[in-house]
């Protein structure tokens, strides 16, 4: 990335101030460029999750489009109606986007994804995975990479699951599009939302999303830390296409991964063992991922 | 819009919670500890910089292709991008913050693009100007002399320039090599110094060919006659045939005279003038060149690039050694009896003393001995009055010699001899002497226009003082957030092979490309100095930044004080403090 | 056109004839042969409507709420644990404001596993704000779904249109299917105050302050009330049009009637033959039939009962740790009066047991000859 390509977002905004996210929430500017991508003729479906409180107070909202706030476990399934509804209607030009969190999307709402996967409904699902459940209070989901902290899981009982392969799992099912994305790569995101816009089927984006509240990070270090998973090849981004055709967006030299740690609370009880454990697992991941790309 | 919405009654409330306005009621200001701030912060180039040019600035404009924009820039400091950017010893370089990434920015070589890219153009008679009634005489058209008549002249004044010599430029006519600094640079920008009113006298010694006292007439003299007088050696042998005085060989190579030199050359100094003769003699068909230089190479003066081009081109160098006497056969110089020196301790200069070691003496042959072990200022026309003390003119920092309207600078004022020192304390006596004349001098107004603490001034703030802090914090390299830079080697100069350059005084450097130029700025970091690159704006989760036409705003109201922009603000042009409630 | 058809293949052509535009389906016995003639009709163009195959109740139930919102007629069916498995749903929809219209086939809910007749699926629904109809033929099936469209649509609440399992579902009936064209006239085309529409764009079901819920709740509890108005007016305007009512409640041979049997669903049609055998034999008996659960018709049933000294509740479902559903509900009507009927609670028929005429027979018997219930439950068909 050099400064040459200086960013060429659109400049209207479709979120307005005075919303409740955290200070330095990676979802909020993650959303913010997602609508960017799409525009006014969208129709946002939210389930349970910090975004079902960030947008505010009834009778208030932060959000300048149209969007519904739905159950837990049904962003997928709700967002599969209101398709249907639309199409019923003649609206074959909005876009229905999912903004699910990583607990409603790896968890609980798995089923419904699955379902709206298999059926290949047309709308974009965008997991905003903060690798917790934050809404309330940092507990463990499937998406808590192995080691981290959290509520549930204690320095003292740590998670020895490693985080789930959602990536794999949403690629067998042979949808259009599977994409991962990152916050600290705002304009990687915005053209991957704006490339699913013009797919039909199901398209799913895996959204690294930092949350320094339940990461247990400064607020101000929250991008560079998001930026740090992609660099040390933690959370590579790559793309899916036709269920076949896999392109790595950015391949970073060799960082160790203990930058990326480091900086975070949630794995500052880590041992050098543990550190070396996670290195060797990444590496590992990311040569298979290379491999792939290249056949 | 900013209105909360207060449903009071059963009747006003919808049956589903649906929207009726916006959160923008809700100044989420008030959850802020730290408050994040845009300044600009010093770059380093420019501190370091002792002409005060705005490197950083010209490299933004060269990076936008402004090229007639980015040296307008550097003319408000300096009369002479075309000369620095051939002989300065570019300190902004060594103090770049890329440096400490990948490489410095090729800042010299820039200057030097931007200069030659202008070269074409006419120069253009300056109309509108404040005619002021006061006079000022320079005595010496050096590059201190001149660029004090130059900034001067800006201001609205009538300078004129008195030079002992035939034609104007001191040191960057008669001391630097054509190899280095050919003279039609040199005569174009003196040209363009004289577009703004100054006027030269050559062939005017004061004290000779016009008394001091004459000088009455000016409101303000500037004194800057440089230092050419060549310390001798002091040692036997001295007078033979043969041997030359190094600065008065250079003048006369300059001045196109065929000089009989020798086969095997020996240079006795380690100074720029050294170098330079030492790399002349080689042009002029010495067989050998050889400098011999009593400390060792960490204590050489002379410019590091000088010594490496001198090497490369055959120069030979021995460190270490010392002339204790100089033999000749029938009036002609034959050889030179040496002593190995070894280093003790450190003197006034901060260098190590040159210790003789007993019983090492040794002889050399030699038919053409060079001298070049410092130049001193002929102090002698000067009144009783104007202070003197060890051959340096005394003034303040600002070339004030506290005695009338009478100023000092360049190389007559200080041994801190390099052109661009020199340019540097002319602009200072310019703006000490415009001072002066307005009667409102002041230590406040002198801090204000510093650039960080080396002493450099800038020009342009004085004239256009800036918002905000005068004189802000040098920006370092680990305020950068290099996530945002790839490595990128520095290009690389192209010059002349070394058969190309033999037997000619033709420049070396080659000088870049526009296309190399455009390359070479991407790489600047831009330190403390928005350049408009939009981070701050594209990573505010509340868009609490707000886009203007060439700079941003923080919404106070709304922003919570994250800090993200801080860090991810490439140059540190954000500062996170405090909030004060 | 009167056709002899399978109960839930009733409610199939009601949703077809009520255009509805948006089917969520999921299979599970007993209902599965709505959804599966709706497959039929959707493939063949008869009906034009997308067929969403979900992966499970819950999800059906979600894409439901997502067509409604955006303004479009939807429809789902299920029964058991499925509709258990909807259950935070059901409360979301209604919150909503949503005039979803689901089948559902009443059927035992595990465990242990059966399939059969049991209402306390449906009434273990009766918190969620949820419309009820507890239907006794396939005509009334039929009718009862068109009618909730229009009636949900005016009070914007979703309606539940129950049918027993197997009694009613699987067997065959002759029924008048109405004609399209007059049902059109019935029924208009949905138009919604609220829905998602990106050119009027709004969020909704957003996060809501103590300060304001309880007006929301108030506004659907007061759309309840005005659902039994509703439900009259519409009941008559279909009378008009296809020479059928229904009402909130049912009165048989109540004149005089000294003893009423109050039931629901298939069972309230024994009790029709049982109450003419009593009547042939001079007993003062009659019965009251509930077809609307949700609003409860308390005015309609004491003004029903107003002369009776006993009723005899027979409950095909139980509330453990309190007792049969109609019957509690019924005993509340009276809770603050000095005076009414003596009220006896019996539970039968759960999993499926039939509620034969002897059974029926025992219930008034033994309630004629007692003066007041022995236990707030009795369970006349229990083996003992």
């Amino acid at each position: 990335m050099s400064l040459k390509d200086l960013r060429q977002f659109p400049e209207e905004e479709y979120l307005s101030s005075g919303h409740l996210a955290c200070a330095g929430c990676g979802a909020a500017i993650a959303m913010r460029y997602a609508l960017k991508a799409l525009g006014e003729e969208t129709i946002v479906v939210i389930p349970a999750s910090c975004w079902s409180i960030v947008p505010g107070v009834f009778p208030h909202t932060a959000f300048k489009l149209t969007a519904y706030h739905v159950a837990f476990e049904t962003a997928a399934s709700t967002a599969t109606g209101i398709k249907a509804g639309l199409e019923m209607k003649g609206d074959l030009g909005t876009s229905v986007m999912a903004w699910a969190g990583d607990g409603a999307t790896f968890d609980i709402g798995f089923q419904a994804l699955s379902g709206a996967a298999e059926r290949n409904d047309d709308f974009i699902y965008v997991c905003n995975d903060n690798e917790a459940y934050m809404n309330t209070g940092t507990q463990r989901s499937s998406a808590t990479p192995y080691l981290a902290w959290t509520t549930t899981t204690p320095t003292s009982q740590p998670k020895v699951e490693p985080k789930k392969n959602i990536m794999e799992i949403m690629v067998a099912h042979g949808i259009p599009y599977a994409a991962t994305a990152c916050v600290a790569y705002p304009e990687d995101f915005y053209n991957k939302v704006r490339k699913a816009k013009e797919i039909k089927g199901l398209k799913f984006i895996h959204l690294l999303s930092t949350c320094p509240t339940g990461w247990r990070i400064a607020s101000q270090f929250s991008i560079k830390v998001a930026r740090l998973a992609v660099l040390t090849r933690i959370f590579p981004l790559y793309e899916v296409e036709g269920g076949e055709r896999l392109t790595i967006n950015v391949k970073p030299e060799f960082r160790p991964v203990r930058d990326y740690l480091k900086m975070q609370g949630r794995f500052n009880h880590l041992a050098d063992q543990d550190i070396e454990a996670i290195q060797q697992n990444v590496e590992k991941t990311w040569n298979k991922l290379v491999k792939r790309a290249e056949s | 819009m900013k209105q909360k919405i207060n449903l009071k009654h059963l009747h006003d409330i919808p049956p589903i919670s649906i929207s009726l306005g916006t959160m923008l009621w809700n100044e989420t200001g008030s959850w802020r500890y730290l408050r994040p701030k845009y300044v600009v912060k010093t770059p380093p180039c420019n501190e370091a910089c002792p002409a005060g040019n705005d490197v950083e600035g010209f490299m933004v404009l060269a990076r936008q292709g402004k090229f007639r924009e980015a040296w307008e820039l550097i003319k408000e400091e300096s009369p002479f991008p075309g000369v620095c950017g051939r002989v300065c010893f570019h300190p902004c370089e060594s103090s770049c913050n890329r440096k400490e990434y990948d490489e410095a920015l090729a800042i010299h070589s820039v200057e030097r693009f931007l200069a030659d890219s202008q070269g074409q153009t006419r120069r253009v008679r300056h109309a509108h100007r404040i005619r002021r009634k006061e006079q000022i005489a320079v005595i010496g058209a050096g590059p201190a002399g001149l660029t004090c008549a130059y900034h001067l002249g800006r201001m609205g004044y009538g300078v004129t320039v008195f030079e002992a010599h035939s034609a104007p430029g001191g040191v960057l006519r008669f001391g630097i090599p054509e190899y280095r600094l050919p003279r039609s640079i040199v005569d174009h920008e003196i040209q363009d110094i004289q577009s703004w009113g100054v006027e030269i006298k050559t062939n005017t010694r004061i004290g000779k060919d016009m008394p001091f006292e004459s000088l009455s007439t000016f409101q303000a003299v500037f004194i800057a006659t440089g230092a050419h007088e060549s310390r001798p050696l002091n040692i036997d042998g001295e007078n033979l045939e043969g041997v030359y005085s190094g600065l008065d060989l250079l003048k006369r190579i300059k001045g196109g005279e065929k000089i009989p030199l020798g086969k095997k050359v020996s240079v006795i100094g380690g100074g720029n003038v050294a170098i330079d003769v030492a790399r002349s003699a080689l042009r002029l068909g010495a067989e050998s060149v050889e400098i011999l230089y009593r400390r060792s190479r960490e204590e050489m003066p002379a410019f590091s690039q000088e010594v490496e081009e001198a090497l490369r081109e055959g120069v030979k160098i021995h460190f270490l050694v010392s002339p204790k006497k100089i033999l000749g056969d029938g009036g002609k110089v034959t050889g030179v009896e040496c002593i190995r020196m070894k280093l003790g301790e450190p003197d006034e200069s901060g260098r190590k003393r040159a210790v003789p070691v007993e019983g090492s003496s040794f002889s050399m042959h030699t038919d053409t001995m060079i001298t070049a072990i410092g130049e001193a200022s002929d102090l002698g026309f000067l009144p009783q009055e104007i202070p003197s003390r060890e051959g340096l003119i005394q003034t303040d920092e600002m070339g004030f010699v506290h005695v009338r309207g009478y100023f000092a600078g360049g190389d007559a004022a200080t041994l801190d001899r390099t052109v661009a020192v020199a340019i540097g304390s002319g602009k200072k006596s310019a703006l000490a002497i415009h001072e002066y004349l307005q009667g409102s001098w002041s230590t406040k107004r002198f801090e204000s226009i510093r650039v960080g603490s080396k002493g450099t001034i800038s020009a342009k703030k004085y004239l256009h003082p800036p918002k905000g802090e005068a004189n802000p914090p040098v920006m370092t390299f680990k305020e950068i957030n290099t996530d945002y830079f790839e490595h990128h080697g520095r290009v690389s100069d192209p010059s002349l092979s070394l058969e190309e350059r033999r037997g000619t005084f033709h420049e070396i450097h080659l000088g870049l490309t526009p296309e190399m130029v455009e390359e070479e700025t991407q790489r600047c970091f831009n330190c403390g100095v928005c350049n408009q690159c939009d981070n701050c704006w594209t990573f505010c989760p509340d868009m609490a930044v707000k886009k203007k036409k060439d700079h941003y705003e923080i919404d106070y109201d709304y922003c919570k004080g994250c800090g993200i922009c801080f860090v991810e603000c490439p140059r540190g042009a954000i500062l996170l403090e405090e909030e004060m409630r | 056109m009167k056709k002899v058809i399978e109960g839930s293949h009733a409610v199939s052509y009601a949703v077809m004839l009520s255009r509805v535009q948006v089917i969520c389906a999921y299979p599970i016995t007993p209902q599965t042969h709505i959804v599966e003639k709706l497959s039929d009709l959707c493939s063949t163009g008869e009906m034009q409507a997308k067929f969403l195959k979900v992966e499970s109740e819950h999800s059906a139930m979600a894409g439901c709420i997502g067509a409604s919102a955006v303004g479009v007629r939807a429809f789902t069916a299920s029964s058991s644990q499925g509709l258990a498995l909807m259950h935070e749903l059901l409360h979301w929809a209604a919150g909503a404001r949503l005039p979803i219209v689901m089948a559902n086939v009443n059927r035992s809910l595990g465990a242990p596993w059966n399939i059969w007749c049991d209402q306390t699926d449906s009434l273990s629904q009766r918190d969620t704000g949820w419309l009820q109809f507890y239907c006794e033929s396939s005509q009334e099936a039929l009718d009862t779904v068109i009618q909730a469209y229009k009636i949900s649509e005016k009070v914007s609440l979703p309606s539940m249109v129950v049918l027993d399992a197997f009694y009613l579902s699987h067997t065959f009936e002759p029924v008048n299917i109405p004609d399209k064209g007059r049902v059109d006239r019935f029924l208009p085309p949905y138009e919604p105050k609220y829905r998602l529409d990106p050119k009027v764009p709004r969020s909704f079901s957003g996060l809501t302050p103590p300060d304001l819920f309880t007006e929301m709740r108030y506004q659907i509890q007061e759309a309840m009330e005005e659902a039994k108005k509703v439900i009259l007016h519409v009941d008559e305007e279909f009378d008009a049009l296809f020479g059928r009512r229904y009402g909130l409640v049912e009165g048989y041979r109540l004149e005089d009637a000294e003893l009423v049997l109050v039931t629901s669903g298939t069972a309230a049609s024994t009790a029709r033959d049982v109450i003419d055998q009593y009547r042939d034999d001079g007993k003062p008996v009659g019965l009251l039939k509930v077809r609307t659960f949700r609003p409860f018709p308390s005015e309609e049933i004491r003004k029903a009962l107003k002369n009776v000294s006993k009723v005899a509740v027979i409950d095909r479902n139980i509330s453990f740790g309190m007792g049969g559903i109609f019957a509690e509900e019924l005993k509340s009507v009276y809770g603050n009066e000095e005076e009414g009927p003596i009220i006896f609670g019996y539970i039968a028929g759960l999993g499926g047991r039939d509620i034969t005429r002897e059974t029926i027979s025992g219930i008034i018997e033994y309630t004629f000859e007692e003066d007041r219930p022995k236990k707030p439950s009795l369970w006349p068909d229990l083996r003992r």
